[in-house]
């Protein structure tokens, strides 16, 4: 071994011991047992149905943006439960260990987590979160959407996207495993030196949270490298740099962010690696090492992220707010020109995560004034969502009820975010549950818009419709929960009260811990009638059925193409005209789908390669985890393997014959209602509506 | 029947930030184009050598933050050996002139390509292959006395940075000389097929690029 | 076996302190409310700031801290109001069932409006970064200027080390140290220097005092005055692993003849603190009842030689039992 570990060791399994797997803590038992009883559950209704070779041929091997863009997002989601789940634990946690009377259970002293439990709760809570649910769920519904809104037939590296997919995965299953096998990290999401140190975290539990995120963030490298290229290079004829749809351009900022900031984790957790498996000195306390440069280095690319994460939120709404609205966009340009500062700007901030350093006075001003400078574009997206909506014509569907709440939230998080710029405020309120409530309102705004999305686009991706009832509770419960939670959370946070606080020495703060518990208990309701909306949705989807243009009033390319979407998206590429080409062609009344003339189509084929380097990947960060040198070695040797071997093969794609083309539109156009986009079903509301809007006398 | 050829060009034409309401295309024909019938595909070179410079970027990013590190750290010697005490620009010096004579060979392999000359691209490649090895001979040699000596990384703030800025360059190198073996082996098996052009095209940005950072390691640490 | 032994009985030498009976931290014994009482105890705390600590400043640097959130806090919300006024008016007066106002499917530009959204804010950002300027001077940890002409005498010097976890404080001038428990006399410019010996901590005292790191391995600084005596809850802000909960201490401001009747009671203790008699108390310990030790003839140089013996590696390794399945 290079450094002195805490531990038994053996050359053959590593730091793997059967005293690893916490058998003895009913809580994560309890997690295990539902977990295999879960994949029990899907394995069955796999093999029950015989759709193995399904999941095969159509999922895992596939290399079709769409349906890799759906895979994200669900491993997205059920990463989403999981934090959540931690969410829910920490909350407990919290409401149970109030006051030095309180009982402790399962060994400890308060509450039902000993400190080191609960530090890896939160820990994995923000990681997972901000990592593993948020970023894979932006990350595949741009995925998704961005290819369709720009004409192109799928991304510009169908493969490479397939590798990043798997290489999400892989980081999230290694967190998962950490649940059952070993610990996860107990420093927090963001890494603190010297805690995470060999000496100060002398278990696996760092080494899961390195190796978790630099092997998905790999991913998402790549995603941004595919994200790009697509934008720029796969473009239909005639969409010019100055139609593109709104949400594709802040998918081009944000994936520039997320190009140009992962790398710098990457490097950071690089040199963390070295500090902890050969002894190196960069970010220890001692020996020539500075953990300061890890906190700027980690920064450095934390606050990019961060607008990596908010700024498809901020195009999603950009794209629900007109169609509800009945008109575009108020202030295109700025809102491009927003985006773009705003990710520009991002790179120039990352030191107020740290004011209280104890850097000098100029330092501190020129990052605060740097802080509230992004504000500025901000503010400017806020007043032109909000003059989207002056003289229109609003409909509150569920996405435009995620899209409003979005932009309440936002004006909370403007407000608290303006007060912690200030270095002299963040001084009082660094570390506290005050800013946990700040950064909840922004990340509950990409939540929200997330939601919006979800169902803004569902009909678009699956055909049809989910239940609009259903879905408006959903809605309502998350507004009530978030409320609950996080106005006591403002509230704490003037109170002193810390974050990250695994016993509460203060007994007068219980009532509002207690309210925080019962916004939780909203969040649960929330989450029933959400499994209902999406079980009642797929049961009745002949009911709920939407044609191409599922909202009637959307305005973008992806609604001018069959929903659900065929995997080749557009049978004819389509030529631009307009900024909103759908909402032009619909003016214009050029709202046929039916090309004149069909052609060939290329596809790229299936390919199991981005699966396997997927396992590999897993095998590789299982071996460094656990310290066993001849697996490592062996998986990174057969990953370079198969990437070789790969790249031999010249046989990657295949071409659908124009006739063929032909038939699945016309087959596909009897189920999906083609021939009647544009219009509004007889007599519904909006329709009528929009007819009567386009009489001169309205205008 | 197949409607005219539409041309791109004729769609940018115009004011590039008005409303786009207004830009209607007409065809010969005097209907509006709204399919694109004619048969064009993406020049899949140009998109591929694309994003092999977006990844360049991102590999630049790393060695960015590597070279920060190694700024913060370069004089936390910790009483170990100070980097005048173990850095020898002359060694170093004779280590550029490989690199830049590797960089050198594979542009005349570039050339032969464009000739399509498949012995001259094999040869450049083997020559460029040989002088990338000697270089991380070079390398070699210069950590194993190092270690020898007990000047190990793990001795001070500065020699970790020191071994890793090097080290992470040599890794490339690494990379690189194994991309070339392969395309040896792609080139004898396929020829000059699109995948194997746009890939010589990309290994020669590569290699130049580690080049570019070579000259960068040379500069800060050695000089 | 309690609760108390099964959570922190692999921790080294869990003294007879830090499992101690001393449990004077707490105000308010009844706080088990049954279940109904709790909503209305919420809505009395939401009613009254008392325990809005950061809202009830005891000194001019934590009172600065408060005035300029005051004042940030006000010219946000003369934005966010009007803003929030009107989305709320544009939602309810264009909504498609029953809004009363006009449609204008193709509006999409105005020149006037698009100066106006991007002016506002920047002159929003003009004033708070004004006041952001001027406070980052008035609350400098290095050298606050609110309370840098109120000196009158020489400060009172605090060596603050931090350990995994708890406080210790010495007084290098009257060569006594405390652990857990700061005694300062009020009106009394105090000066701290702070370091860390294990991990990174955040000094903080809420009503007196914002937050300032406490590293290992280097010095950083900051200076206070308290305005009225009386006991503030102190603590650590920042995560430092398993024992973080705990590690708080008890501030106590107490006039300046009290304070000198206090060193002169510590300089007569037995218990003196020596360079090794620190590492000792450096090792891992979870103070759960944050009970005060005291030491008299503090080795002088001791801070100094906590921030060498760090920068030549030394580390008080959290040993693992501390850590895995507790």
């Amino acid at each position: 071994m290079l450094v002195h570990l805490q531990g038994p060791w053996t050359p053959l399994i590593g730091r793997l011991a059967l005293n690893q797997i916490p058998y003895d803590n009913p809580v994560i038992v309890g997690a295990f047992i539902f977990s295999v009883a879960a994949a029990a559950v899907f394995a069955g209704g796999v093999t029950y149905t015989g759709r193995w070779e399904y999941l095969w041929r159509n999922w895992l091997t596939t290399v079709d943006h769409k349906k890799i863009g759906i895979m994200y997002i669900l491993v997205g989601m059920v990463m989403l439960f999981r934090g959540f789940i931690d969410a829910a634990m920490i909350r407990t946690q919290q409401v149970m260990a109030v006051g030095p009377e309180s009982a402790g259970h399962l060994g400890a002293l308060h509450g039902y987590m000993p400190p080191y439990h609960f530090d890896q709760v939160y820990s994995a809570h923000g990681a997972i979160m901000l990592l593993f649910a948020v970023t894979p769920i932006l990350v595949g519904l741009m995925n998704i959407i961005v290819p369709l809104q720009i004409g192109a037939r799928d991304m510009a590296y169908p493969y490479l996207n397939a590798i990043g997919l798997w290489l999400t995965t892989v980081g999230a299953a290694l967190v998962m495993l950490s649940l059952f096998l070993g610990d996860f990290s107990h420093a927090g999401w963001v890494g603190l030196t010297p805690l995470t140190e060999l000496p100060y975290s002398p278990g696996v539990g760092v080494d899961y949270w390195i190796w978790a995120i630099q092997i998905s963030s790999v991913g998402t490298t790549l995603g941004a490298i595919n994200l790009i290229a697509t934008i720029v290079k796969m473009r239909a004829p005639g969409m010019i740099w100055s139609r593109l749809p709104v949400f594709t351009w802040t998918a081009m900022a944000t994936n520039i962010i997320g190009l140009t900031a992962f790398p710098v984790l990457a490097a950071t957790l690089f040199l963390l690696t070295l500090d902890r498996y050969l002894g190196t000195h960069f970010f220890t306390a001692g020996m020539g090492g500075n953990i300061m440069l890890y906190t700027d280095l980690f920064w450095v690319w934390g606050h990019p992220e961060v607008y990596f994460l908010v700024l498809p939120a901020f195009g999603i709404l950009s794209e629900i707010i007109p169609t509800f609205s009945e008109k575009p966009l108020f202030g295109y340009t700025a809102m491009v020109f927003a985006s773009l500062i705003i990710a520009g700007a991002s790179w120039m901030v990352w030191l107020h995560h740290f004011f209280t350093m104890g850097a000098g006075p100029l330092v501190n001003a020129y990052f605060s004034i740097a802080t509230m400078l992004v504000g500025i574009p901000t503010g400017v997206k806020v007043f032109n969502w909000a003059f989207t909506m002056y003289r229109a014509r609003m409909r509150f569907d569920t996405p435009m009820l995620w899209a409003v709440g979005a932009l309440f939230l936002l004006l909370i998080g403007g407000l608290t975010g303006m007060m912690l710029a200030v270095p002299a405020i963040d001084f009082q309120v660094h570390n506290s549950v005050f800013v946990i409530a700040h950064f909840h309102s922004m990340v509950l705004l990409i939540a929200f818009a997330i939601m919006g999305a979800i169902s803004y686009w569902f009909p678009k991706v699956f055909g049809f419709k989910l239940d609009e009832r259903l879905g408006k509770r959903v809605f309502w419960y998350w507004v009530a929960g978030s409320i609950m939670v996080f106005v006591p959370m403002y509230t704490l946070g003037f109170m002193g009260m810390t974050r990250r606080l695994d016993y509460i020495s203060h007994p007068s703060w219980l009532p509002l811990i207690a309210l925080e518990e019962i916004g939780i208990g909203l969040y649960w309701v929330a989450l029933y009638y959400q499994v209902k909306q999406i079980y009642v949705s797929v049961r009745d989807r002949r009911k709920y059925r939407a044609g191409p243009d599922a909202w009637w009033t959307t305005r973008s390319l992806e609604w001018m193409t069959h929903s659900p979407v065929p995997f080749y998206n557009f049978a004819v590429t389509p030529v631009v005209h307009a900024r909103d080409e759908w909402a032009w062609r619909k003016e214009q009344g050029l709202t046929s789908l039916r090309p004149d003339r069909y052609q060939d189509i290329h596809m790229p084929k299936n390919t199991p390669v981005p699966l396997i380097l997927g396992a590999l990947s897993f095998a590789l960060g299982f071996g460094l985890v656990w310290r066993i040198w001849w697996l490592s070695a062996l998986s990174i040797t057969a990953i370079v393997i198969a990437l070789i071997l790969r790249s031999f093969d010249s046989d990657t794609d295949y071409v659908i014959p124009a006739a063929e083309v032909e038939r699945m539109e016309r087959q596909g156009s009897g189920v999906s209602g083609t021939t009647d986009t544009g219009h509004f079903p007889a007599g519904h509301a909006a329709g009528k509506r929009r007819f009567r809007a386009a009489r001169p006398q309205d205008q | 029947m197949g409607l005219p050829k539409i041309k791109i060009a004729d769609l940018d034409t115009g004011a590039p930030w008005n409303n786009g309401h207004r830009t209607i295309d007409v065809a010969a024909s005097g209907t509006t184009v709204l399919w694109d019938s004619s048969h064009h595909e993406h020049d899949a070179i140009s998109t591929r050598t694309f994003g092999f410079w977006l990844y360049m970027l991102s590999d630049a990013m790393i060695l960015a933050a590597l070279f920060t590190a190694y700024a913060v750290l370069r004089h936390n010697y910790a009483g170990a050996p100070t980097a005048a005490q173990i850095v020898h620009p002359g060694y170093a010096f004779r280590e550029t002139l490989l690199v830049f004579s590797s960089v050198f060979a594979f542009g005349l392999t570039m050339s032969a390509l464009k000739q399509g000359s498949r012995a001259g691209v094999i040869n450049g490649i083997v020559v460029s292959f040989l002088i990338g090895a000697a270089f991380l001979g070079m390398e070699f040699h210069e950590f194993s006395g190092l270690i020898s000596q007990g000047i190990t990384p793990e001795r001070s703030g500065f020699l970790s940075a020191y071994y890793a800025m090097v080290l992470v360059h040599g890794l490339h190198m690494v990379f690189g000389l194994l991309w070339m073996a392969v395309m040896v082996v792609q080139i004898m098996r396929q020829g000059f097929t699109d995948n194997v052009v746009y890939r010589l095209l990309n290994l020669k940005i590569f290699w130049q690029f580690q080049a570019v950072i070579w000259v960068c390691v040379f500069t800060v640490v050695y000089l | 076996m309690t609760p108390e032994d099964l959570a922190f009985q692999r921790a080294p030498a869990p003294s007879a302190r830090s499992l101690g009976v001393n449990r004077t931290l707490r105000h308010g014994q009844n706080f088990r409310p049954a279940g109904l009482a709790l909503l209305g105890c919420a809505l009395l705390t939401g009613c009254s700031t008392h325990s809005l600590s950061l809202f009830h400043p005891k000194g001019p640097i934590a009172a600065t801290e408060l005035h300029l959130m005051i004042i940030d806090v006000a010219i946000m919300l003369g934005i966010i109001i009007p803003t929030t006024l009107l989305v709320t008016w544009f939602l309810w007066r264009y909504r498609a069932s029953t809004g009363r106002g006009p449609y204008d499917p193709n509006w999409s530009h105005s020149t006037a409006i698009e100066v106006v959204v991007w002016s506002v804010p920047l002159m929003v950002v003009a004033v708070l970064g004004y006041y952001s300027y001027k406070g980052v001077y008035e609350v400098n940890p290095y050298h606050p200027t609110v309370i840098a002409h109120r000196a009158d005498g020489a400060p009172i010097e605090v060596d603050v080390i931090a350990t995994d976890w708890q406080w210790l404080f010495i007084y290098p001038k009257q060569h006594i140290a405390t652990i857990d428990e700061l005694v300062i006399p009020a009106h009394t410019r105090v000066q701290f220097h702070l370091t860390s010996a294990a991990v990174t901590n955040s000094f903080f005292i809420p009503e007196l005092v914002g937050q300032i790191y406490v590293m290992p391995g280097m010095p950083t600084e900051q200076a206070m005055l308290v305005s009225d005596p009386g006991t503030y809850r102190g603590f650590s802000a920042a995560l430092s692993g398993p024992g973080f909960s705990w590690m708080q201490f008890q501030t106590r401001a107490v006039t300046e003849r009290k304070f000198a009747r206090w060193v002169a009671h510590l300089q007569g203790l037995p218990r003196h603190l020596t360079f090794s008699a620190f590492d000792q108390l450096a090792r891992p310990t979870i103070n759960v009842h944050q009970t005060p030790q005291y030491y008299s003839h503090v080795q002088s140089g001791l801070f100094d030689h906590v921030i060498e013996e760090v920068r030549m590696g030394k580390v008080f390794t959290t040993p693992m039992a501390m850590t895995a399945h507790m």
